[in-house]
């Protein structure tokens, strides 16, 4: 059957080649980047894991030494799937011993570490597993009611990439297979068994898809090798960032070039067995009716192109239909992909927007450098000067938090919340007590100078034995969070207020110095229905402790503000920063800090990251789109040249059979921009709404131009797929078709 | 009145030694409202001359005029407007769309120059070729027979100058043939209708009024019936 037919036909029916050779090479080209991009960042991560937090799957912590640690390091490599069990020297110290272990078979690390916990009779904190290394080997914790989802989230947009992949070449396939039904028909009425058949075709397929599906996979290893080197480039300058190694596992290699194999012989064994279910003549019949959509027993409209373009929408209405099946993927990935890609880039902006007017823009003069430091106060802090004579400082303020409570009479509360109906008609949370509200009361204890210089901005006398009140209480019956409005929260004439412990039991009367309506110049959010209180340093000594009063948090941590001159360049802040830091270790405080410029850099950047990352990810889902658009329209120049010669017959005009495939390009590219721009723009109304944030704000910033540029990739890409097969379709003697019956 | 003049009408496919002359030097005039058969063997050249007649070929050699219209001369768009508007055309095959229903089918040409249809010459005419039922349906749910006055509907809605029919009854049963026929003298009797067949039934081509014979490219015998 190979040297009676095979060879002739693939030799004389050069679109065919075309077309298989394509789809195979598209397929095996995505397939192949798709799977070692999965690769490479899987093994990127476990990399990374294995750096910052080491390679150990369980670890084991035993008060031991010696003789006896050495017999329980023994016990543990008796385990059967224990790999490796070693001392960790760096963290063990004090006569307390740190094992870790590796393990044979990953998929039972929990029940080994359980039955080693059980085994040396330790207590449950002493037996640990390395959760997130083991959960990217798809290992979790059978107790762990929310394991970790990133990995199976991964494998399966693998598996649909995958899956959309092997439907490529499968659509290809059948557009080719079921133009050669009639030819087969032929063949197995002449006395070809259905044996031959099949093995003609799995021969064919084998012989025009080996080379292609080789060269794709090659192809796509170099491609992912590029997309690495890339994006090791980008982020050569991230501080701490290990470079990612191109690798490749032989098993893999397999794996893609097996699938790729797999699907194009059974794309090929497809019509054969279907071949196998007719008779001969129901073959010939079969194949001379164009293609099985085209056999329609069910009427059906395309009604909005036909009002559009008339009869033309109707019949390209028509055929779209009747490659409903082999355009499936196209539509869905170049949807997604738009779709994806425009909602992105939406949502970026939309935080964008959010995160500068509530973050960057608003804290813009509050702070330069900040660095916090775990453990200390400001009873024993004493750097508080130096730091402020440091060079470049223009202001600085040394503050830690504290949480109280505060009992407030209903009487006490100003005259404007009265008339609202009290604190209670604007937080619903409110605790009530003794005719009065038990109300949040955060502390903040600022430094004395810089409280006095507070006082004094405030136009309240500067004294160091008393509070200051942030007299403000967010009216949310009548205004926004993005736009708040604020009323007095107390009566004008309070001069202390009534501080309670748990339970509202009272601790005693803070004398107030004042009220003010704005807080100092910090990087804070305060509790909107909260009455907070800003302390003198010396205050806090006198009364904090006195009064039991806690830190906010589980424990003390002291910040450290410093504000540089208007306009700091980003050397200046590294230089204050810097020059703060040294101070700071010089002093024995471990802290952290951050300037303010390279936050917003490194904001920047991150975002910029993960929106070239999910881009990337939607130009691939186009680029499988548009591949099958083409791959589409290379199979329909053969098998539609009878429907348009039956069009030429009738007196269709040459531009008027071009009309149609401008209509069927337009409604394959339109369809994702149709469908997702009203959608964005409903999504992004109601995030708008929600966030109240003004249109003329977010349309400033509108991805206008990435969002036009990537419609007119595909509206481009698929006016050029249509363009070429309507000049190879209609360049063609179409008139032949009419004369000639073998074509039926 | 001359309806369609050919002279010396040439056709070749390929070149030098391996040309084939499909037709070679037909000279033919047809009058208003005639019926002529086109008969010959296979090969003989009838099927290449009523393509260049209809304007879905062009001759190599000679004129071709149809109705006043140089036919060879027209360039892709006038030859598709004419095969529109001047001549109907049925096939064995039929050719219909078939995705479109039969009403569709029979007033594509006037769809395509976004001419509304007359309702009564539309009933008229799908009254008198027995489609009134099935206006609706689709091709794929018709008899062979039906598929064919479909197509005849078709040719005809536009009342062209010339119907042109390639062995319309070719993929037909004996009784589907015989209606196919009765339909033809119909519209040629009733209408006027000038028509041109291709066939190499016999019995069919007795009942034209007219029977030119084609061997080899060339007219060998014209004979007119009574």
């Amino acid at each position: 059957m190979w040297k009676l037919y095979s060879r002739s036909y693939l030799a004389h029916n050069r679109a065919t080649r075309r077309s298989i050779t394509a789809a195979a090479l598209a397929a095996a080209f995505f397939l192949s980047l798709v799977g070692s991009l999965f690769y490479n960042f899987w093994v990127y991560e476990i990399e990374r894991i294995t750096l910052e937090e080491g390679g150990w799957q369980g670890r084991v912590t035993v008060e031991q030494s010696g003789a006896a640690l050495d017999e329980t390091l023994d016990a543990l490599a008796r385990f059967a799937n224990v790999d490796t069990a070693a001392l960790n020297t760096g963290l063990s110290e004090n006569g307390v011993a740190v094992i870790d272990l590796t393990f044979r078979d990953l998929g039972d690390a929990y029940a080994d570490l359980d039955r080693i916990r059980e085994a040396l009779e330790l207590p449950d904190e002493a037996v640990q597993a390395h959760e997130l290394l083991l959960s990217r080997y798809l290992v979790n914790d059978p107790q762990d009611s929310s394991p970790s989802l990133l990995m199976p989230f991964y494998l399966a947009v693998l598996g649909a990439v995958a899956l959309a992949l092997v439907l490529l070449i499968r659509n290809s396939f059948a557009i080719t297979m079921q133009a050669r039904l009639h030819q087969l028909g032929i063949l197995a009425s002449v006395g070809a068994t259905p044996r031959q058949l099949r093995l003609c075709l799995l021969q064919e397929a084998a012989a025009l898809a080996l080379l292609p599906l080789a060269l794709g996979t090659a192809l796509g290893l170099a491609a992912c090798s590029g997309v690495l080197a890339a994006l090791n480039a980008a982020a050569a300058h991230v501080a701490g960032r290990h470079t990612a190694v191109f690798q490749m596992h032989p098993l893999l290699v397999a794996a893609i070039l097996l699938l790729s194999l797999l699907t194009v012989l059974f794309s090929a064994w497809l019509p054969a067995r279907r071949l196998s279910r007719m008779t001969p003549l129901e073959a010939l019949r079969d194949g001379a009716a164009e293609s099985p959509a085209l056999r329609w027993k069910r009427r059906r409209h395309a009604r909005l192109l036909a009002l559009c373009f008339g009869i033309r929408g109707e019949l390209a209405g028509n055929a779209l239909r009747a490659q409903k099946r082999s355009l499936r993927i196209a539509n869905v990935s170049l949807l997604l992909s738009f779709l994806g890609f425009t909602a992105m880039l939406c949502f970026f902006t939309l935080s964008g927007i959010s995160t500068q007017m509530t973050y960057f823009a608003r804290y813009q003069d509050a702070w330069d450098v900040m660095a916090t430091v775990p453990g200390a106060s400001l009873d024993d802090f004493s750097l508080t000067e130096p730091l402020r004579a440091l060079p470049g400082v223009e202001d600085c303020t040394v503050y830690e938090k504290a949480q109280a409570q505060c009992f407030l009479p209903a009487g006490a509360q100003s005259d404007a919340l009265q008339a609202l109906g009290g604190l209670g008609a604007l937080d619903g949370s409110a605790v009530p007590l003794d005719g009065g509200w038990l109300v949040d009361a955060p502390i903040v204890v600022l430094d004395d100078a810089s409280f006095l210089a507070y006082c004094e901005a405030c136009g309240i006398e500067p004294a160091l034995d008393g509070a200051v009140l942030l007299d403000r209480v967010w009216d949310s019956l009548h205004s926004h969070f993005r736009d708040p409005l604020y009323l007095p929260f107390v009566q004008p004439g309070t001069e202390a207020l009534t501080l309670a412990g748990d339970g509202g039991a009272a601790l005693g009367d803070l004398p107030l110095l004042g009220r003010t309506g704005g807080p100092p110049n910090l990087r804070e959010e305060y509790d909107d229905y909260a009455l907070v209180l800003f302390w003198p340093q010396s205050l806090w000594q006198e009364l904090g402790a006195a009064w039991g009063l806690a830190p906010a948090g589980a424990a003390t941590r002291l910040t450290v503000r410093l504000l540089g001159r208007d306009g700091i360049t980003q050397e200046e802040c590294r230089a204050l920063q810097t020059a703060a830091a040294a101070l700071l270790e010089e002093g024995g405080y471990a802290c952290t800090i951050e300037n303010r410029i390279d936050e917003k850099i490194a904001n920047d950047e991150m975002i910029t990251g993960a929106q070239l990352i999910l881009g990337a990810f939607c130009l691939l889902l186009a680029a499988i789109g548009l591949a099958n658009v083409f791959l589409n329209t290379r199979g329909f120049v053969h098998q539609r040249r009878r429907e348009f010669a039956r069009y030429l017959s009738l007196g269709m005009t040459p531009a008027e059979l071009r009309s149609l495939f401008w209509i069927e390009g337009a409604v394959v590219a339109g369809r994702p921009l149709v469908v997702t721009l009203p959608l964005t723009a409903a999504v992004v109304a109601f995030m708008l709404d929600a966030s109240h944030l003004e249109a003329e704000i977010f349309l400033a910033q509108a991805p206008v131009l990435p969002v036009a540029l990537f419609a007119a990739l595909i509206v481009g890409t698929v006016a050029l797929a249509y363009g070429l097969g309507a000049r190879e379709l209609l360049t063609g003697d179409l008139t032949a078709v009419l004369k000639d019956d073998s074509l039926r | 009145m001359e309806l369609l003049q050919c002279t010396q009408l040439q056709k070749t496919y390929g070149r030098g030694a391996a040309a084939v002359h499909a037709l070679n030097g037909v000279d033919l005039t047809v009058e208003h409202g005639e019926f002529t058969a086109i008969v010959g063997a296979s090969g003989s050249g009838k099927s290449t001359l009523l393509h260049i007649l209809a304007g879905v070929d062009k001759p190599t050699g000679g004129t071709v005029l149809v109705d006043g219209v140089d036919v060879g001369r027209l360039d892709p768009t006038r030859a598709a407007l004419f095969r529109r508007r001047k001549v109907g055309l049925v096939y064995q095959f039929f050719n219909l769309i078939p995705t479109l229903t039969v009403e569709q089918n029979i007033l594509m040409p006037l769809l395509l120059d976004k001419r509304r249809p007359d309702p009564d010459e539309l009933r008229r005419l799908v009254s008198a070729l027995g489609l009134q039922d099935k206006l609706q349906a689709l091709p794929g749910q018709l008899s062979g027979g039906q598929q064919q006055r479909t197509a005849i509907a078709r040719a005809l809605c536009y009342r062209p100058a010339l119907l042109l029919a390639d062995e319309p009854t070719g993929n037909l049963d004996r009784k589907n043939s015989g209606e196919i026929l009765d339909l033809l003298l119909l519209c040629h009797r009733s209408l006027g209708q000038t028509i041109l067949l291709v066939t190499h039934d016999e019995r069919l081509a007795a009942q034209a009024e007219r029977v030119i014979t084609l061997s080899d490219g060339r007219i060998v015998s014209d004979r007119r019936r009574g």
